[in-house]
């Protein structure tokens, strides 16, 4: 509602100066008249799209709501809401579950604040919870509820309790928070840890709760978005206990399944309001592809000069910038570029700052603040920034590499041109497979419908853990549904490990435990390092998560924050502590991590009947059909494996230059952990047929397995850091595997849909590569040719083709199956019962027997 | 502590589904279903005579002496009015962490009968699904109880009780009642031990020694064995164990108020006769407190800690009665024993310094310990401050011919002050 009333009063202000700086910057970078041209795949700026003003549409309020918030509303500015608000309103009063996806700065939070507000004045004791995916976000948004209630109360004299409740909320003030709170401003890991399990506490809210809020929805996918559904399958299981049942009201950004994803995370049935009536200022966005240095070894001009050179066009004509980076490490070293080129004055407030993960709060306060008040006129950030944080109105996103998929490029985008006025949206491709793909066919973004938001609330793994959290809460009853897996089974399981007890009807929680406090809902585990800089006085300038905690703070390596290199002195990992200095270097460091998958159990295998049976489904039947119709060559695999990694050393590179200038050995304790993979086998016989040395062949599968996890995570349609890959080190000329792993405990979901894709990976990879212009390989599709072999690109392709020439000859003898295992194994949890798996397993047979 | 316990009805048959079960229970425990008003529950009640001993006294001194401090009690109870009857309150839970999945499965609670006899009711949770009837047999037993005393029962048993309560959403009526958490008078009077659990100090303090006591973190592991088998052994020591804590809390609450009726002459060390100058002042008795922190001050010539912390307390205390040469001896005091804070230093110096300049009016002093506490502190706002002082009683000194007259031994000697001097 703030933003809302900002955002009409600069329609009114002239912005023709800040128009023409704007005009100006982009006529460097493309000259000529701007709107729509052809796209050009060949050329450095490969498209332009004009997307167009759009004026402000308006409705009046639905009837019904109280004229006290009527009246503050419009003590605030806001006297007829936009279409889409007036839609939402109508369905929240309405009681019916919505999901409102519209853009950034487009009034969202009306949509929830007023029907919210509404049932409190009508209704004393009503009572709603808000979730943001992050404690900043909730934060953020707190300032504008208060706000709105301070003008009620005011005006109106209803006192209305708006408080956040999360891990920074000081113990003695909680109890006073669950009396007084109308409104509670949370995050799925504190309910999940900090407010469910203690339902009883909050009797008051779950008996009178009206509305449930989730802001951001589109952030809960993957992980996270599987634990979410399991906390809110927690949250309705307690207010059928105390007799309440809230209306869902979701705020999304635009992905293609905003119902769906809403369904699917609080098994409701949603409406959706997805026709913005905010005003809109015209935007461009424009596609870069840097220039080909190098033809033969595929080469193109580093994308993060480029992105420094074009950021640079636009922070030299005063517009304020957003520079969005792939990486914490591409980040510090864009930050550092930039603040070369835009030194402040001394002593005055730093006008090129960096944002990422791993700052501390108060630092990342500071910006977003410099960001409003202008002070700030560029920032380099991770996605850290992608999420609605209030940064006010930039005038340019540039970003260096293609965001991964079509919504977060959107997003990205869209934290230009919050206000009216002309914006302008610049993305620059690196040489990544993905990043060359999009860039040459711009219209696979512009004119797709961006991703699914996938989730699999019934992973096991994460099933379990629920299920845990929810007998401690409260007992299930013996026909109790919980998910699609039957809780019964799972609950008979966790009997026998002594967590519940079956007593007449009710399954009984009999352990000491606190579940909730084992299970995190963003990643394995909570552990973090924390960065300590010995420079002077001791004292902590950032963390990092556990996982990537070796990588990035091995002893010797650059830690760069804001641009200011650290070295890492000593690396104390029993205490999760790295101690830092301040150093001078012209370089920065790379870590090389050697990863190591081991098979603990194939749960299915390409040869399997389920597979046979839809190979013989398929009339026609040459290799390539077989594969369309994802029945792919032999070799495929999905199972459990043990991924072992451990940083082994590491590379110096020059900033600027991106010379290799050094290097070093390490020796780390090695990270573990068990999840689930999809994995392709190379058989011996078809690496025999390769006539080439060990050598080569190597390189040939090493190539391979880079074009395999740029086509798989286009497939799957995930981040970089979702999966991960490994090949087989076993010396040639014996089989080869590559593995494709979900990058996270247990797995989430990604490894099964690859299985069952295996053809159309294989297929795809041998497009990619296929189709590459470059001679030998190039970063655009085996790798850059230094890092494989001179070969690597051809022997991949053999490999390919000996696999497919294969498919399209099984296709031909049909008959030829063998018995894979049972389809059913692919859900055998062996770590459901991680104190003793072989026992799990045996019992849960017995069980099916019995 | 006499008084007239709610008497519940006589014996009642419980429908169980396992009789026999239901019969072991009673064998077992030797316990016995009985009805309030509608709801029913499994009760163990046990007397320990006045001629049985806990720890050095026999239960029937115990309760005398409970009973001779009871008018005290409002002290130990942080000044919230507590009145009789009392009742000792003691949970055994299926675990530590709190939450709706951890419940009281066993609610001792205990008290002294007319004859002096410390008597135990113990309710227990014979199956999940009755808790409910236990919890409305919990609230008949505590309706006319005038104070809950319990050990860390506040931040404990009461929480754990009070989400019980709303899970059924049930009234905890304990939240209307004092309640005196011994732990914290515990930390005050005898804290200075290595731990202050319940079985460290009924053995220092009351000499009781348990033989074969169930470990507490084996207490949850025992009722769970019952929950599945439904064979109650495991539970008899649970039962003796809740039963010794209830008996050692109110020994121990006995030992506190008798400290508090008798005053310091019956403390037995400087850290008793500290803490009960802590007691005294917080209730608004200052000269019994200036008595005990006195005692505690004699007492203390090996304990600097318990010493500078009885000085510290004492000064302002005398200062408040006008007795400020008293009080500035204290800050003297503490100002020479020996590994004395900087932060106490500074505030001694900083009160000797005001002292000197207002009272005494010898600046010469006040000059020095000004400096001195300019040596103790670091900060640069307590620095300004001090440069503020010196400036003025540097101005004072001009003004003033006797400068350094009344100078006497006392006063720290520094250099800087015999040069003006």
């Amino acid at each position: 509602m703030a933003d809302l009333a900002a955002l009409r009063s600069s329609v009114l202000a002239p912005r023709s100066g800040q128009d023409q700086a704007l005009d100006a910057a982009l006529e460097r970078l493309a000259p000529g008249r701007l709107p729509d041209r052809p796209d050009t795949p060949d050329l450095h700026v490969t498209s332009v799209r004009r997307l167009p003003a759009q004026a402000a549409q308006c409705a009046p309020f639905p009837a019904g709501l109280d004229p006290r918030l009527l009246g503050a509303l419009e003590a605030r500015g806001v006297t007829r809401p936009y279409t889409h608000q007036a839609e939402a309103i109508a369905h929240a009063l309405g009681g019916r579950h919505v999901v409102v996806t519209t853009p950034t700065a487009s009034g969202k939070t009306l949509c929830y604040n007023a029907p919210v507000l509404n049932s409190i004045l009508r209704d004393r004791s009503s009572r709603a919870l808000y979730l943001f995916p992050t404690k900043a976000l909730a934060q953020d948004q707190l300032a504008e509820l208060q706000a709105t209630c301070e003008t009620i109360a005011a005006k109106a004299g209803e006192e209305i309790g708006v408080f956040t409740y999360d891990g920074d909320t000081p113990q003695d003030a909680r109890r006073t928070i669950r009396g007084r709170a109308h409104v509670v401003l949370s995050n799925p890991d504190m309910v999940h840890a900090g407010i469910l399990p203690h339902h009883p506490r909050w009797a008051k809210l779950f008996e009178n709760l009206r509305y449930v809020i989730i802001d951001e929805l589109h952030a809960y996918r993957g992980v996270f978005g599987s634990h979410l559904c399991n906390v809110l399958r927690r949250l309705g299981r307690i207010c059928r206990h105390y007799g309440s049942s809230p209306v869902f009201v979701c705020s999304s950004a635009t992905i293609a399944n905003p119902r769906e994803l809403a369904e699917r995370l609080t098994e409701q049935s949603f409406e959706v309001v997805e026709e913005s009536g905010a005003p809109r200022g015209e935007k461009c966005f424009v596609f870069v592809n840097p220039p080909v240095v190098n033809r033969q070894l595929g080469i193109r001009r580093s994308y993060l000069s480029e992105t420094r050179r074009i950021a640079s066009e636009f922070l030299k004509r005063g517009l304020q910038t957003i520079v969005f980076a792939q990486s914490r490490l591409s980040t510090e070293i864009l930050t550092t570029y930039l603040k070369d080129d835009f030194a402040g004055i001394p002593g005055g407030p730093e006008p090129i700052r960096g944002y990422r993960g791993g700052y501390l709060p108060h630092r990342r306060r500071e910006i977003e603040k410099g960001l409003r008040d202008g002070s700030v006129r560029g920032v380099v950030a991770t996605n850290a920034l992608e999420l609605g944080i209030d940064i006010g109105a930039l005038d340019v996103s540039v970003m260096a590499g293609y965001p991964g998929t079509i919504a977060a490029t959107w997003q990205r985008a869209g934290r230009a041109g919050r206000r009216s006025g002309r914006s302008a949206a610049v993305m620059v491709a690196s040489s990544a497979p993905l990043d060359q793909f999009v860039v040459r066919n711009p219209s696979y973004f512009f004119d797709a419908s961006p991703e699914h938001a996938l989730i699999d609330p019934d992973n096991l793994h994460i099933l379990v853990d629920h299920v845990k959290c929810a007998a401690f809460e409260l007992p299930f009853t013996t026909t109790e549904v919980f998910g699609k897996h039957d809780v019964q089974e799972i609950l008979g399981a966790l009997d026998e490990q002594g967590l519940v007890h079956l007593i007449d009807t009710q399954w009984a929680w009999t352990n000491e435990s606190y579940p909730a406090d084992a299970v995190s809902l963003r990643s394995v585990s909570s552990d973090n390092f924390v960065v300590v800089d010995t420079t002077d006085e001791a004292r902590v300038i950032g963390e990092t998560d556990f996982t990537s905690g070796p990588a990035t703070l091995h002893p010797k390596a650059i830690y760069i924050v804001e641009g200011k290199p650290y070295q890492v002195e000593r690396l104390d990992f029993e205490g999760r502590k790295a101690f830092v200095r301040e150093i001078d270097c012209d370089y920065y460091t790379d870590a090389i991590t050697y990863t190591k998958v081991t098979v603990l159990d194939t749960f299915a295998n390409g040869s399997d009947t389920e597979l046979r049976r839809s190979v013989l489904d398929t009339p026609e039947c040459d290799g390539a059909r077989a594969s369309a119709a994802g029945v792919g060559p032999r070799g495929s695999n999905h199972g459990e494996v043990r991924v072992v990694s451990r940083v082994v050393g590491f590379k110096k590179i020059k900033f600027y230059t991106n010379e290799n200038v050094g290097s070093g050995e390490l020796d780390l304790p090695e990270q573990q952990m068990h999840t689930t993979s999809y994995w392709l086998t190379i058989p011996a016989s078809v690496m025999g047929q390769l006539p080439l040395a060990p050598d080569d062949r190597r390189d040939g599968v090493v190539g391979l397995s880079f074009a395999m996890r740029q086509v798989a995570q286009l497939l799957l349609m995930c981040d970089r850091h979702d999966i991960g890959i490994s090949i087989d080190s076993e010396p040639a000329p014996l089989s080869a595997r590559i593995f494709i792993y979900d990058n996270y405990p247990g797995g989430i979901g990604f490894s099964e849909p690859l299985f069952r894709m295996h053809g159309e990976l294989v297929t795809a990879t041998r497009r990619l590569i296929a189709e590459c212009e470059c001679e030998n390989g190039c970063p655009g599709c085996v790798g850059p040719i230094g890092s494989t072999g001179p070969l690597a690109k051809s022997a991949a392709l053999r490999i390919l083709d000996l696999l497919l020439a294969d498919a399209a000859a099984r296709c031909r003898v049909p008959g030829e199956s063998r018995h894979g295992r049972a389809a059913s194994r692919r859900r055998a949890p062996c770590w459901l019962l991680r104190r003793s798996p072989t026992r799990r397993a045996s019992s849960i047979v017995t069980r099916k027997a019995a | 502590m006499g008084t007239a316990r709610p008497r519940s009805t006589s014996p009642v048959s419980h429908a169980v589904s396992d009789v026999r079960t239901d019969r072991d229970l009673k064998r077992v425990l030797r316990g016995e279903w009985r009805s309030w008003s509608g709801a029913s529950c499994f009760v163990v009640e046990r007397r320990q005579e006045p001629s049985a001993r806990h720890g050095r006294d026999p239960v029937g001194t115990i309760a005398a002496r409970f009973a001779e401090g009871s008018a005290g009690a409002a002290l130990i109870a942080g000044g919230r009015p507590a009145r009789p009857p009392f009742l000792f309150l003691d949970l055994e839970t299926t675990g530590l962490s709190g939450g709706a999945g951890t419940h009281a499965f066993l609610v001792g609670c205990g008290w002294f009968d007319v004859n002096g006899a410390f008597v135990t009711r113990q309710f227990l949770l014979t199956r999940y699904a009755d808790e409910r009837e236990l919890l409305a047999a919990v609230t008949e037993e505590i309706a006319t109880v005038g104070a809950l005393v319990s050990f860390n029962g506040k931040s404990f048993d009461a929480p754990v009780l009070e989400t019980r309560y709303s899970f059924h959403r049930l009234e905890w009526i304990g939240a209307s009642l004092p309640h005196i958490d011994v732990l914290h008078p515990a930390r005050r009077f005898w804290g200075m031990r290595e731990s202050c659990s319940l079985t460290v100090l009924e053995s220092e303090i009351l000499g009781a020694r348990r033989v074969d006591d169930v470990p507490g973190f084996e207490i949850p592991g025992r009722y769970f064995q019952f929950v599945r088998s439904g064979d109650a052994r495991p539970l008899v020591d649970v039962l003796e164990h809740n039963r010794l804590d209830l008996l050692s809390l109110a020994g121990l609450t006995a030992r506190l108020l008798e400290l508090v009726r008798l005053g310091p002459g019956s403390a037995r060390d400087a850290g008793e006769a500290l803490a009960l100058g802590a007691v005294y002042a917080r209730a608004g008795l200052p000269a019994r407190a200036r008595e005990a922190y006195t005692t505690a001050i004699a007492a203390s010539t090996r304990l600097p800690a318990v010493r500078i912390e009885a000085l510290r307390a004492l000064a302002p205390l005398l200062r408040r009665d006008r007795r400020y040469d008293q009080a500035a001896a204290c800050w003297q005091l503490l100002v020479s024993v020996r590994g004395c804070p900087a932060h106490i230093v500074r505030e001694a110096t900083e009160a000797l310094a005001i002292h000197h300049e207002h009272r005494v009016r010898d600046f010469a002093a006040a000059k020095a310990f000004a400096l001195r506490s300019l040596d103790a502190g670091e900060h640069a706002r307590w620095t300004e401050a001090v440069r503020h002082r010196l400036a003025r009683i540097q101005k004072k000194m001009g003004k003033s011919e006797v400068s350094g007259l009344k100078f006497d031994g006392e006063s720290p000697q520094t250099p800087n002050l015999r040069l003006e001097t």
